[in-house]
Parts: C-alpha cells; structure tokens; sequence
C-alpha cells in the first residue's frame, strides 16, 4: 500500500547503489555497462552541444569582450562592453522592468495555472472541451495577430475600457501609458498560462485518489487536503514551472516586442532586458554589447537557478527516494 | 542533483566554459564577420558579363507589393530565360533583421532593396558595390533619372550605392469632408508652420466632440524634416546633427502648444497607435489632420471608405518653412553586395528594372512615384490610373519641381536618430522633461551615438 | 503516518460488518443534494470565465468574418453581415497557396516532435537514472544552454548553416531537435521520470532487462504524460516559431505558417487585415486539433503508479 512518506532530505542516490554483486569484477563490470548505457543514451544530446550549441556559445561568450558590429571582423576590447553597460542607463531601467515584470507575473501564471488545473481535475461533464478552450491563448500567444488583439482589449477604445464604461469609471488607453503598458504585459503572460497549467494538470493526474479518499475520510477538509496531499506530490512539477516560468519571464521578448512595435515604448516602460539587448545587437549593430548584455543575464540566471536547486533540498519530494 | 557543494558545481561550469571559449576562438568561427566582401574584393565591377545563373531578389512588402514586383521579375525572365530569379521578402521591420544576419556572414542578396536611410550602415562597413562603374560601362542606364533624384543613392564619400527606383515622400493627409464641416477647408499652397498651427486651432472648433483637428505629431521623425528643410539648416553635417537645437526646441514647442490647446490626441492615444496605415487614426476619420506616406493614400482612403463611408482624404504638401518647402524625398530602390557572385546579372535586372516601358507599367509607382520621369510621364496619362494615385503623383512632380534637398544620412540613422527622437518626445509629452531639457538631452545623446558609430 | 491504516481498517470493519458508509461529506457538514445545481452553477461559472479569457480570439474571428476595411469597427466579435471573402482572400495569396505554408510547417512541425521526443526522452533517460563520469557538469551544461538568451547564438548559427549550405532548407529547423538541443524538454522529462519509483527498474533488472530494456519497458510506458507534454508543446512551439523560418526559409515556396501570416502586414503599403485574421483563425485548428489528441494521451494516460 502506498504511505505518504516524511520529507526526505536526503538526495536521490545514485543508481549504482544495489545489493553487491558477488565478485570485485562483476560490479565494476555493472558499473561499466551502465556508464556505456548512460553515454549511449546521451550520444544525441553530446553530438548536438558539440556541434551546434557549445560553439556559437562560446563564441558569443568572445564577442562580448569585442566591438562586433556584424559586418566587420571583431576586435578585441576588453572589459569595454561591460563597462558601458554599469553606466547605461537605458540598461538599468531596463533591468527594473524586467524585475518588475518577474516579480508579478511568475506568481501570477503559477497561481492561475495551479487553480485552474485543480478546478478541471474533478471529474466534470466537457472536460476535454475546458482544458483545450483555457489552452487556447497560449496556442495565439506569440502571434503576430497578438500585438493587434491586444489592442482591442487594452487600447483606448479597447474591450477594457467599454466594460469600465458601463460601470461609470472612464479608462484611458492602457497600452499607450507608460504607467500601465508594462502590466498589460504581465497580463498577456498570465494569459498564456496554458503551458503550465498542462504541466500541472499532468502532475496532479499522477497523484493516486486513493490518497485523497484516504485523507478526506480521516476528517481533512479540502485545504488541508491540498496542502498535505497535493503539494508535497506536486512539489517536482512547481519546482519545474517556477524554475522555467521564471527563466522565461527574465527571457521575455516576444511580447514586448510584438506589443510595442519593437521599441520597448512608451518612454522604454516596456523595454524588457532580452528587447534591449536585441535593439542593441540588430538595430545599433552592437553585437559585442548585445552578447555582453546576454552574459551577464546568463550568470544572474545561473545564480537564482543554482540557488533554487540547492532550495529543492528542503522541499521537493521525488518519488525515487529510497 | 542537490548535493553537489555550489562553488564545485560553479567552477565545473566555467572550467568547462573557457575551454570551449579556447577552443572556439583558436579554431571555428572565424569565418564570421571576416571582410564580407568575399568575391570581389579589390576589383572593379563595372557589371558587364554574361546574364545568366541565377540572382536571389530581396524586397519588403506584402500582398500588392509581392505581386507587382513578381509581376516585373516575370517580365525580365521573359528576356532572359536562362536566368531565375529567388524571391525573399519580409515585412519592413524583420527584413532589416534578417539582412543584418545575412550581412554578418557575407550571404547578402544580390539585388538587395535599399532605402537611402539605412544605407550607410551597409557602405560604412564595405557590404556594398559602388555602381558607378557600372553606369560608366553602360550596364546599367540612369539618364531618365533626376540628377537629384539620384543623388538620394549616394553614400558618404559620395559614391553611388544604390540605384533608387521608387521615390517617396511624406503628405500631410487631410479628410477634406471634415475640413468642409468645420469651416476651414484646405490649407493654401506655401502655407507656414504658423499658419498651419492657426488652421489646426480654427478648425477643432469646428469639429464633433470625439474627432480632434491632428494627431500628436512632435514624434513623427519625418514630419521633423519637413519642418528641418523649411529652415534651410542641414539635417546631418557628416555624422552630426546638423540643425541648431532652437529649431528643435521650436518644433517641439510647436506641438506641445496645440496639446494644451486641445486641438491634438493625447499623449496616450499617439503612442498607442500602429504603424499600419490602416490603423492610423486618420485612416479611420477619429482625426482630420495627419502625416501619412504618399503612397498611403490609397489604402487609407480605402479603409476610411469601410469606417466613414463617405468622407474623403486628399494630400498636400507639408508647411512651408522661411527657406521653402519642406519636403524632402525618401527613396528606395536595389543596391549589390560586395559579396554578390552574379552581378551581371544583377546589373542588368535593375537596368531592366528601371527602364522597361512594360515593367514600369506593371509595377505601377507602388514604392513612392518611379525615379525615371519617361515612366511618371506615362502613368500621369494613362487614363485608367486611380484618382488616389493620380494626386499622390502629381504631388510628387510638384514636389521633385521645388527641387528639394537630398538628404545623406550617417550611418546608425535608423536606430540612433529615429529611435531616440521618439523617446525623448515621450519625455516632453508625459510631463517628464521640459522641451529644452529633452532636446539638449537628445542632442548629446544623438551625437555621441552616431561618433561613436563612425569610428568602428 | 498511520492515517491509511486506520481508515482501510475502519472501511474493512464497515464492509465486514455488513454497514454501508455515511453518504460522502463535501462542503463541510452539509451533503448537497441537488447535483444538478452544483454543475450548472460550475458550467455557467466557468463559461463566463472562459469568454473572458477567450475574448481577443472571438473578436478575432468576429473580425475574420467581417469584409476587410471593416475589421476594426467594432469590439463586438458578431457581425451582421458575416462573409467569407477573407478566407477566400487569405488561402490564396498571392501565387502561392496557404495550403502551401500548411504543408510545410506541418512538414516541419512532424519532423520537430519526432525529434525532441526520441532525443530528449533518451537524455533525460540517461540523467535521470543512470550514473556515468561527469554526470553532474553535463546537468549543468544543459540547464545552462537554456539560460542564454538565442538572439545572441543566432548570428554564429546562421554562419555556421551557411556554411553548410543549409540555408533554404529546413534542416537548420529540423535538425537540431534530433541533436536534443531543446533542454527544457530533456529537464521536463528529468523530473517526471525521477517521480518514479525505482522499485519498477528493480524488478525489470531482476528480469534481466538491461538498461535499454528498463528504457523501453518501464520508463517509456509510465512517461506518456511527458512525452505527450513534449510532443504537443514542441508541436505549438515549432508552429508558432517565427525567427527560425525568417532566418532559414527565405524562398516563399518555403514559407510556414507564420511568415505567410506576417506577409499580410506590411507597414510601407497595404496590410490585409481581414485575411490576417481569416489565416490566423485557420492556422489555430491544427494546433488545437493536436492538443485534443495530445490531451488524451497527456492527462488520461497513464492513472497510478500501480504499486499495491
């Protein structure tokens, strides 16, 4: 019978821990084939960061510290790229934009996708038809349709404003001020939610009723249910949203750049950390700064990714404990 | 994976970086950015040769657009059946993108379209043949070009890289129907800022309520010239600015005094607003003053049509200035790559281009009127040519008579010049900035910008 | 914990004795009695949240079904003269046909699923149970790959396809994903193969299965739900991509879905917004098509670990 197991803070053990084999030469053998297995089934992932991948990134790792403008041969400079970029000041408004951005969206996306995940869990009449109908905008998210749809619910004659019309209250063009173009964008992220709440929808499929019958008849109401039931069980999969939608939300270009036509306006409210980067790279043809920019946002993403790995320790349980 | 002490796990990680970093910069990837200019470099190409293999043809535009030069490329395929020609097209803003990428590894079109304002990011940088060599050796025939028209093809040292075909300008549209109700009608020919002003003021008292007299135009990079050129200054001195500021801080004052005045959109409102011409608010009859592309006409007048069946659009020419007209010619037209492999073949699609009775009739002005005056000749008579493009043509002419200044543009015009104009004009128009304080800011910033563009 | 003990037993005693449980409680201590209620209350709830979120979409098939300069009228999305003429417009544009862009996304599309899943389930294989020298760096190489921002890598790419006189073609798009270069999915599937219990592999070892063998018989089966996640989000990914195509696929013959739908926009002339939205519309049906095969396989699939 499956126990809800404590906490475990030990990490996964590495798979070669099983009953000694009689015999030095047998286990080491064991371990041998599995190194082959693991490297055989590794083959296309290896030949893929060799050819494609490690290169071109190492090789922007060196236009970072060159004046590369995309048409002549790269020189070399230094630090110079990453001197200008502490005293840009484009750049730093560009870095409280994207935080600002992080800050409200991510928990906005886990929440909503969470939610609506648990409501279409239940067993229900139409359910596939609400799972597609919810997944829907993120199927149209980064379409080009997008910066025009947009409009019509944000914009001074938008959607928006007629609803705030019928009840008295004059709105203003939303996507036109710098004060609230952001959070139209925080908007259309949480918008696109679909991704994530499929991810925990899958996650919460795999949790055995029998758990939840088990607690309910013990008395837990529907709070302490979730809370003892499906969080713990669904820790693995909000680990992996809140790592990715996190990455992704410091990442994000699209939206801005669909949004705004490309500029990052009104008066740079909009103009996201990766929208900069790239109005550096391909407008100014300042690839060199453009990668600098690029690296700098690898090591703040690889500190708050290493951070959040070492977090996992303390609160996410994998079903491959021993 | 969580019991790896993180200082070990870091230094794997740039351990593993620099190798690869090592090993990148030693081996692979040099290729990249080396002088594009690949096949031709250090000779002349005047482009005689045989015409034949095949030339790839990069434009922008969509729909019509896409047709009509299809439609002239088929025409010279008829002449030519040896040769193909590929077609790579995008919408304005990711062809830019695209070509960059395609500069960066020498792979440029070999009839790549041009305009005159983001040319010198190309010839600065070597990526372009100059054409005089090829106009010398009879390749290519420009003699039914204006000599100003194709002076707009030049680059900094004064060499030709870019055999303009389309000639553009930017119209003051008015929806003449509103005019008419409010009492004002059509500004007169040689009319000044001034009176400009004057007619916008008269005619929002006569307007209905939700319709304002212009749109917020203190952003709009183009109307600037306009306004630049009626001063008589210089809009660029080499690769800097090279008006005084007053003429900015005028400008500026300009619109921000209509705003106070009610006569124009808000703030919010113009930043709103796309690009597409069937977007614009003027398109749509919510104002009745704006400036638009010449060769907008059309399909604003069409989707007007759809909106406001009834109101018509017409153009005139932008506000005079002390020194004359203000309008100045924005032209695009095909450029070769140093890096092109066919350019006899490429010299004579754009020979064909410009001067084929049959082609100039296909692609019908659909760029901004055609730079060979035999060709405007003919469209003007034909009498099955639209009234829409009709006026916008013979604005045109009228425009071309005034004789208006070329412009050359420095390199990093686009992203330094428009871009920064734009914002810092949301900084006076959002109550951030005074007038003086952002254009003294946008001076410095512009200049530094394009300086230090130059000195790559 | 001993909380399942109690209840089996007490349940067990309930059966034994002959004793039907208490009807369920939900909703505290009252038992709701009209069902019927509850899921119309729960229908209608959720109808009108759905029409909210759904609102730019309707409009825009309202506006699809509008004639063409009459796109932005109005925010309503139902129309009183409804017309195909955009689609009509829209499928054939220009001297190709959108079924064209159609079949070559799809094209693409299929071979990018086919890629990731087989690559990257074999990755996420081999981080997620087996254990080999340099294991842990290759882990953070990979998560690291994702934290790049692909604009910069985009420029060396190209030169290197161009190289390889791949531009035009679909291999710089389809290739990679055999080569498993997407780490998100190779990290998704690391941690839904790690919720599974290892006692499975055990018993398969003890059957004398080798590691392709636990592959194939144990892992794959129970990670349908992440597999079907792969396949469906590479599929909306690789349908939705537009830098990919602008870069590779310069010839219109090679056009997908996306640059066919950005050559209705054109900011110097005309844009056809009317066959925009008609296109767009369309173009959503073989993602959303995807999605309700996918779903079924992704959420209905596999139930309980089954361990009992």
């Amino acid at each position: 019978m499956a126990t809800l197991s404590t906490p475990a803070a030990t990490a996964p053990e590495p798979a070669s821990h099983r009953p000694a084999a009689p015999g030095r030469s047998r286990s080491l053998n064991r371990r041998t084939r599995e190194a082959i297995a693991g490297y055989g089934f590794l083959a296309p992932w290896i030949a893929g960061m060799v050819l494609l991948t490690l290169g071109p990134m190492a090789y922007s790792l060196y236009l970072s510290f060159t004046d590369y403008d995309l048409m002549s041969s790269p020189n070399w400079i230094g630090l110079g790229n990453y001197e200008r970029m502490a005293a840009d000041p484009r750049l730093a408004s560009s870095v409280l934009v994207t935080l600002k951005y992080v800050a409200v969206s991510v928990p906005g996306v886990l929440a909503f996708s969470l939610g609506v995940a648990m409501i279409l869990n239940k067993g229900m009449r139409f359910l596939p038809f609400y799972r597609a109908a919810f997944y829907l905008p993120s199927l149209i998210g980064t379409s080009v349709a997008i910066a025009v749809l947009w409009r019509q619910v944000f914009g001074g004659d938008g959607i928006v404003n007629a609803a705030l019309g019928t009840l008295g209250i004059s709105g203003q063009s939303w996507i036109g001020d710098p004060d609230s173009a952001l959070w139209t964008l925080v908007v259309l992220n949480v918008w696109t939610f679909g991704s994530t709440m499929v991810i925990f929808l899958a996650g919460l499929r795999q949790i055995p009723t029998d758990l939840y019958e088990a607690a309910s008849v013990d008395g837990a109401g529907p709070i302490r249910r979730f809370l003892s039931v499906t969080v713990p069980l669904l820790t693995p999969l909000i680990f992996f949203n809140l790592l990715l939608t996190t990455v992704n939300a410091f990442q994000a270009f699209t939206p801005a750049y669909v949004v705004s036509g490309g500029t990052g306006g009104p008066l740079d409210s909009t103009l996201f950390y990766t929208l900069y980067l790239y109005l550096r790279g391909f407008a100014n043809l300042e690839m060199g700064y453009a990668s600098a920019m690029a690296w700098a946002l690898v090591v703040v993403l690889a500190v708050f990714t290493a951070a959040l790995f070492a977090s996992s320790r303390y609160w996410v349980h994998y079903g491959d404990e021993r | 994976m969580t019991s790896t002490p993180r200082p070990r796990r870091l230094a794997a990680m740039i351990a593993a970086g620099t190798c690869a970093a090592l090993l990148a910069a030693c081996t692979g990837g040099t290729s990249v950015g080396e002088n594009p200019s690949g096949a031709n470099s250090g000779e002349t190409v005047d482009g005689t040769g045989p015409v034949e293999g095949s030339v790839r043809l990069a434009y922008w535009g969509s729909g019509p657009r896409i047709e009509r030069t299809q439609a002239v490329a088929d025409l010279f395929l008829e002449e030519h059946p040896e040769v193909t020609v590929e077609h790579e097209n995008a919408d304005f803003a990711p062809y830019w993108e695209r070509l960059n990428v395609q500069a960066s590894s020498g792979n440029m079109p070999c009839l790549t379209q041009t305009q005159g304002r983001q040319l010198n990011d190309y010839t600065t940088r070597g990526a372009l043949l100059p054409l005089q060599p090829m106009i010398d050796s009879g390749a290519i025939d420009v003699s039914d070009i204006p000599e100003d028209v194709l002076d707009t093809g030049r680059g900094l040292d004064g060499e030709l890289y870019m055999i303009p075909y389309g000639a553009a300008y930017d119209a003051v549209v008015i929806n003449e129907t509103l005019a008419e109700e409010a009492g004002v009608g059509l500004p007169e020919e040689g009319y000044t800022w001034e009176e400009f002003g004057d007619y916008l003021r008269e005619a929002q008292e006569g307007l209905p309520e939700d319709v304002k007299a212009a749109n917020l135009g203190g952003g709009l990079p183009n109307y600037f010239i306009a306004y630049v050129q009626g001063t008589g200054q210089d809009l660029f001195d080499g690769n800097q600015i090279g008006f005084d500021e007053q003429v900015l801080v005028d400008y500026w004052n300009f619109w921000e005094e209509l705003r106070a005045d009610g006569v124009t959109t808000t703030p919010q409102q113009s930043s709103e607003e796309p690009d597409q011409t069937e977007q614009r608010y003027v398109a749509q009859g919510r104002v009745m003053v704006d400036n638009l592309p010449g060769n907008a006409l059309t399909p604003a007048q069409t989707t007007l049509d759809g909106l406001a069946p009834g109101q018509q659009l017409t153009s005139v020419a932008a506000p005079w200035g002390e020194a004359g007209q203000g309008n100045a010619l924005f032209t695009s037209g095909f450029s070769i790559p140093a890096n092109c492999d066919n350019a006899a073949t490429a010299a004579a699609f754009i020979d064909f281009w410009i001067n084929n009775d049959v082609a100039g009739q296909a692609f019908a002005s659909d760029n901004g009127a055609a730079t060979n005056s035999r060709h405007l000749d003919q469209q003007l008579e034909d009498p099955e040519l639209p009234d829409e493009k009709q006026h916008e043509l013979g604005l045109y002419q009228e425009i071309v008579e005034r004789e208006p200044v070329s412009i050359v543009y420095p390199p990093g015009y686009q992203a330094n010049f428009e871009d920064t104009f734009t914002r810092h004009w949301d900084s006076v128009a959002f109550g951030e900035a005074s007038v003086e304080e952002a254009a003294h800011a946008f001076y410095e910033e512009v200049n530094a910008a394009l300086a230090a563009e130059s000195t790559e | 914990m001993t909380a399942t003990a109690t209840s089996t037993d007490r349940a067990a005693r309930d059966h034994s004795a002959g004793r039907s449980r208490p009807p369920r409680q939900i909703f505290g201590r009252r038992v709701v009695r009209n069902r019927l209620l509850v899921g119309l209350v729960r229908h209608a709830t959720l109808i009108a949240v759905l029409t909210i979120v759904l609102y730019p979409l309707l409009w825009m098939v309202g506006a699809s079904l509008r004639p063409g300069n009459e796109a932005f009228g109005t925010l309503n999305f139902l129309t009183s003269n409804p017309t195909l003429e955009n689609y009509r417009e829209g499928w054939n544009f220009g001297q190709l046909n959108f079924s064209r862009f159609f079949l070559n996304s799809l094209a693409v599309t299929t071979l990018c699923v086919i890629g990731n899943v087989v690559a990257c389930s074999m990755a996420a294989y081999s981080f997620a149970r087996l254990n080999f020298p340099f294991k842990r760096i290759m882990f953070a190489l990979m998560l690291g790959t994702m934290l790049l921002p692909y604009h910069v890598t985009m420029v060396p790419q190209y030169v290197l396809f161009n190289e390889l006189a791949w531009i035009n073609t679909i291999l710089p798009l389809t290739v990679p994903k055999f080569l498993a270069t997407d780490a998100f999915f190779i990290f998704l599937m690391v941690q839904f193969i790690r919720t599974l219990p290892r006692d499975l592999d055990d018993a398969a070892l003890l059957d004398g299965c080798g590691h392709v063998g636990i592959f194939f018989r144990v892992v794959i089966p129970l990670s349908l739900p992440a597999l079907g996640t792969t396949a469906l989000f590479t599929f909306i990914n690789t349908w939705n991509d537009f830098l990919g195509p602008l870069l590779y696929l310069n010839r219109p013959e090679l056009w997908t879905v996306t640059l066919g739908l950005n050559g209705f926009l054109d900011a110097t002339g005309e844009s056809a917004f009317g066959p925009l939205f008609a296109m767009a519309t369309l173009s959503l049906a073989p993602v959303v098509g995807f999605f309700l095969v996918a779903q079924k396989l992704l959420v209905e699939g596999i139930a309980t670990t089954g361990l009992k």
